[in-house]
């Protein structure tokens, strides 16, 4: 069986790149499975989708807990633990990576031992949630590399998944995702199907009695005052506003208030100051701010962003 | 102390009334509405310092209940039958929400169609919401276990919404002498309302039911819930000893009857049991050895006292007022997961009886009995039996004439 | 208004009492709203909340509340509000809590539950005069499940459930209007747009007694289909062409705090959010164009 996990960010189509290699495998005559799982969070949150593809009936369901490839849509996501990326990756895992570093680069900073295929990133100064054919490439590339979808395979699933958005969607979607299908025939077959685990091998659940406690602990009650302060949207950001001080006229009532986060805090002396932790990147900041002092600047330029802003 | 003859609903308001209750949102539905109707006006004499608001339904009147039980004040409510359900999504929540507060439900058939006497099947609905179930047999019971059930909702190692049952008609609007509690005393079993951290106060931020996000904490939080459900028994029994010594009167988590020479039991829950009693007596007398076993406590199911009293028994007769529609009987079910494996389990017959207030005679306890002890005797548990006769079939078919059902549609019926 | 602290935009709050790393989308005008009435309402609060997109909002172990909250369900928050309010009523008459323990009781729950399922709940807690305020954070649609209309849709939205060529064929329904035949306190409409106009009448809201109720537009990136940058700016439109009246109900009657003098043509608004889209694409649909104009203008001529 194929073990395929897609990861990305809400808005960057991970359901559909999902659906479309589901769709593929299918079509190739293999039983599918293919599911996006997402959390309470949103658009920029990070989520992932899933695809097992087996000649034979597949039972397993829910997430895949050791993939075969990986195929990562946004290189920011391996900064997040809780995005959990690498889980369950094995020796043998292969891994996509949509990045604007080598993968070399990447191997070595991941300890990641399997084949890793670097795919470009969004060019710079475009935001990679509107770079809207990245899931496209992900997708092409990871049929190539599965190695027994053919190109026809694709083309029709993709039309098929795509078509609602209409016919110059399923136009471009076709095209990104051939362009990255050939540009992976080198790697074509890298994945391999996993072995099953014996049951004998299998590591045994360390089971507990649950113990009993009383209402006071186990009810489902926060005992204080704003912990979502402990959650780190600023994750969720491919962009952050920068204040250029020099233009900025301190009329934090602007800025501050319409932050809908209110991550536009007001420092002493009357000067708005971003928490960048917890920014998520909407940019309203950048469009109200009436003195033209907030730039949107993209997050791998971050270093240098944060010395110009001087906050971070 | 004082007798006097009171409804089973009027047995529930002394309940609440001496259990000094702080607040009660209601809302009227039969046969229950007489139970408000007279804390209300207790409320309008000064007799009670209570708060009564009525809401707009009962999923209202439910989250009402919860939210004021959550900011740490004593609750009382009570409802029946189509409100009970109208509440489901809420029975669920506050349970979920660990909230201690008594409800009333005054039992009664469920639509369609609808109707207005009792069974069942409206307080078993609830049955895995996370409110424990203390049922009545007797208007005395309800009074009682008004009082018990404050004593076992807020104690610290249950702290769980209660539902008492009791009846309609049958108890509801049936008037019985009722020992009435010194209120000095019931104040003193109940004890004050101690909001054991569940409030909302300025300058001490809390959130209370808040939304979790994946199973394994939804896991820990239904699951504490249960342990603290199934703390319930040992919680149940203690209080009835207190209770006990204060009232002298003994309100086990399970009533069992002539139980201890008998051969066969019969095992029903309600009003009806009282009329099962009547017939252990009765057979008795003409030399049977039978008794009755009724949980009173039915959530948490007090399993081990069940199969206690039922070991080595021969054959068990379970009538249920209340029908799984496509299962068969919720208590037969219940009885006989219980007794699985049991070395000496006696053999379980199912009897359906009691639907939408049908009455049971005493005639239909005898033959239930007789054909237990056939059934040990053979060896073999017969089919399930709906307790109905063809004298009642023949009185249907008379009401289908009128509602002009077809001819050859009765024919092909027959 | 002269009583008002809220002179100028710069009497607004410098700082903001609702924590950050809350999971509602990035721009999501409904949070912007609701960071602005915190900072005016304050933490002595305890908010009951109905089901919707801001459920999520506390999320155990994590809330960005300063003060208290309770999710009750989606039918029910004003009845949970009821409860509150009588459980502290309670204990302050017995004496068991000091006023300065008492809470303002303020429920929380977006079009889906106002407009919708909680009405009934909602009407009789009015009836009843519940001292509570009331807010609704209106994106005009399911938004927590991806957008299918609601009774709050406007004329011809495309959501999740209206995708064909007219969109949703029914009518927004007129909140203000079946909370005013009630005759609360106080009723505004506010939208975080505009900062200034809402923090007037949240401190007054706040300031009164009974049942108050703050009716909040919330531009919806995700539901509405266009840039979170734009959150602002579709909200001001809203304002300029007369979408979203900005209006209070006080003492029997209805005040608006804003009329656009040269109201900007509806379709400048349409046009910035996906959802209207078909109207303009492929081809110009002029007659729902200018019925949606019709309205807005109806609405105007029928207040001036």
């Amino acid at each position: 069986m194929y073990r395929i996990r897609f990861h990305g960010r809400g808005g960057q189509g991970i359901k559909t790149a999902g659906r479309i290699l589901g769709t593929a495998f299918f079509l190739e005559g293999y039983e599918v499975q293919d599911a996006p799982r997402y959390g309470a969070e949103r658009r920029g949150a990070p989520i992932f989708s899933y695809v097992r593809a087996s000649r034979g009936a597949i039972r397993e369901r829910g997430i895949i807990a050791k993939p075969d490839l990986i195929v990562v849509a946004d290189e920011t996501l391996l900064q997040i633990p809780a995005a959990g990326v690498l889980a369950g990756a094995g020796e043998k895992a292969v891994m996509i990576l949509c990045t604007s570093e080598g993968v070399e680069v990447w191997k070595e900073r991941l300890r990641f031992n399997g084949p890793l295929l670097a795919l470009p990133a969004p060019s710079e100064g475009e935001d990679p949630l509107k770079f809207r054919y990245i899931s496209a490439a992900c997708v092409g590339a990871a049929a190539r590399v599965v190695g027994v979808i053919s190109r026809d395979s694709l083309l029709e699933a993709i039309s098929s998944e795509v078509s609602e958005f209409g016919a110059s969607a399923v136009e471009m979607n076709r095209q990104v995702a051939l362009e990255h299908y050939e540009a992976a025939a080198a790697h074509e077959g890298l994945v391999t199907e996993a072995e099953n685990v014996p049951p004998g091998a299998a590591e045994k659940p360390h089971w507990i009695d649950l113990p009993f406690e009383d209402a006071r602990t186990s009810a489902p009650v926060i005992h204080g005052s704003t912990t979502s302060a402990l959650v780190k949207t600023g994750l969720w950001r491919t962009f952050r506003p920068v204040i250029d001080p020099s233009h900025c006229k301190g009329c934090w009532w602007v800025c501050s208030t319409f932050c809908p986060e209110g991550a536009i805090t007001v420092s002493e002396d009357g000067h708005p100051v971003v928490d960048y932790d917890h920014c998520k990147g909407c940019m309203i900041c950048v469009t109200q701010c009436t003195s033209h002092a907030i730039r949107a600047v993209p997050e791998h330029e971050d270093a240098q962003a944060a010395n110009e802003g001087g906050v971070s | 102390m004082k007798r006097a003859l009171l409804t089973g609903n009027g047995s529930a308001a002394w309940g609440a009334r001496l259990a000094q209750i702080d607040y009660l949102p209601a809302f009227p539905i039969t046969p229950q509405t007489e139970i408000i109707e007279t804390l209300g006006k207790w409320i309008d004499t000064g007799e009670m310092n209570c708060r009564m608001v009525t809401l707009e339904s009962e999923h209202s009147m439910l989250t009402a209940a919860g939210t004021a039980a959550a900011t740490g004040v004593r609750v009382f409510a009570a409802t029946s039958s189509q409100g009970f359900l109208y509440a489901m999504e809420m029975l669920y929540t506050v349970a979920g929400w660990r909230v201690p507060f008594v409800l009333v439900n005054v039992s009664r058939g469920l639509s369609a169609p609808i109707t207005l006497e009792p069974d069942h099947n409206d307080i078993l609905a609830a049955r895995d919401s996370g409110f424990l179930q203390i049922h009545c047999s007797t208007c005395q019971e309800v009074l009682d276990s008004v009082l018990m059930a404050y004593r076992l909702a807020e104690h610290a190692n249950v702290r769980l919404p209660v539902i008492v049952n009791l009846d309609g008609f049958y108890l509801s609007f049936t008037r019985e002498p009722v020992e009435i509690p010194h209120a000095g005393l019931a104040k003193e079993f109940v004890g004050p309302y101690a909001p054991q951290g569940m409030t909302f106060r300025a300058g001490s931020p809390v959130s209370q039911a808040v939304a979790v996000l994946g199973g394994s904490p939804y896991s820990y939080f239904r699951y504490e819930t249960h342990l603290a459900a199934q703390n319930g028994v040992s919680a149940f029994s203690e209080i009835a000893l207190e209770f006990e010594q204060a009232f002298g009167r003994r309100q086990d988590a399970v009533e069992a009857y002539c139980m201890e020479d008998a051969e066969l039991a019969f095992v029903m829950i309600g009003s009806f049991a009282t009329k099962a009693k009547d017939a252990v007596d009765r057979l008795r007398k003409a030399g049977w050895a039978i008794g009755l076993l009724r949980p009173r406590l039915l959530r948490p199911f007090p399993m081990e006292l069940i199969r206690k009293a039922l070991a080595g028994k021969l054959g068990v007769a379970v009538v249920d007022q209340n029908l799984s529609v496509g299962k068969g009987g919720v208590l037969f079910t219940e009885l006989a997961s219980a007794l699985y494996g049991m070395e000496g389990a006696p053999l379980l017959l199912s009897f359906i009886g009691g639907l939408g207030g049908r009455d049971i005679s005493p005639e239909e306890f005898f033959e239930m009995a007789a054909v237990t002890r056939k059934a040990v005797e053979e060896g073999k548990a017969p089919p399930p039996r709906l307790l109905y006769t063809e004298e009642e079939l023949r009185e249907v078919r008379k009401l289908q004439a009128i509602a002009h059902v077809e001819r050859r549609e009765l024919e092909a019926g027959r | 208004m002269n009583e008002t602290r809220f002179q100028r935009k710069k009497d607004l709050p410098s700082t903001h009492l609702l924590g950050t790393g809350t999971p509602m989308c990035a721009g999501c005008g409904g949070l912007e709203a609701l960071h602005q009435i915190y900072d005016i309402l304050g933490e002595r609060t305890v908010f009951v909340n109905a089901a919707g997109c801001m459920t999520l909002l506390a999320t155990y172990p994590f809330t960005p509340f300063r003060g208290s909250w309770l999710y009750t369900s989606m039918a029910s928050a004003a009845a949970g509000a009821q409860g509150v309010r009588d459980g502290l009523d309670i204990l302050l008459a017995k004496g068991e809590i000091g006023s300065e323990e008492d809470l303002q009781v303020v429920v929380l729950a977006g079009d889906g539950s106002s407009y919708g399922m909680g009405l009934s709940a909602t009407s009789s807690a009015i009836e009843r005069g519940l001292d509570f305020i009331y807010i609704c954070y209106d994106n005009e649609g399911y938004g927590n499940t991806g957008q299918q209309f609601s009774d709050a849709t406007p004329h011809g939205a495309r959501t999740a459930t209206s995708t064909g060529p007219r969109g949703f064929p029914g009518f927004k329904k007129d909140l203000f209007a079946i909370w005013a035949a009630h005759k609360p306190t106080y009723i505004a409409t506010v939208l975080g747009s505009e900062p200034l106009d809402l923090a007037r009448k949240v401190e007054k809201a706040k300031s009164l007694t009974g049942p108050r109720f703050i009716l909040a537009l919330a531009p919806c990136p995700t539901g509405w289909d266009y840039d979170p940058k734009d959150t602002v700016e579709i909200g001001k439109l809203a304002v300029k062409t007369g979408v979203w009246p900005l209006k209070e109900f006080l003492e029997g009657k209805v005040v608006h705090t804003h009329i656009p003098r040269v109201r900007v043509p509806v379709e400048e608004y349409l046009k910035t959010q996906g959802r209207f889209a078909h109207l303009f694409r492929p081809e110009r649909n002029e007659a729902m164009i200018a019925e949606i104009q019709g309205m807005v203008d109806a609405y105007w001529a029928s207040v001036s």
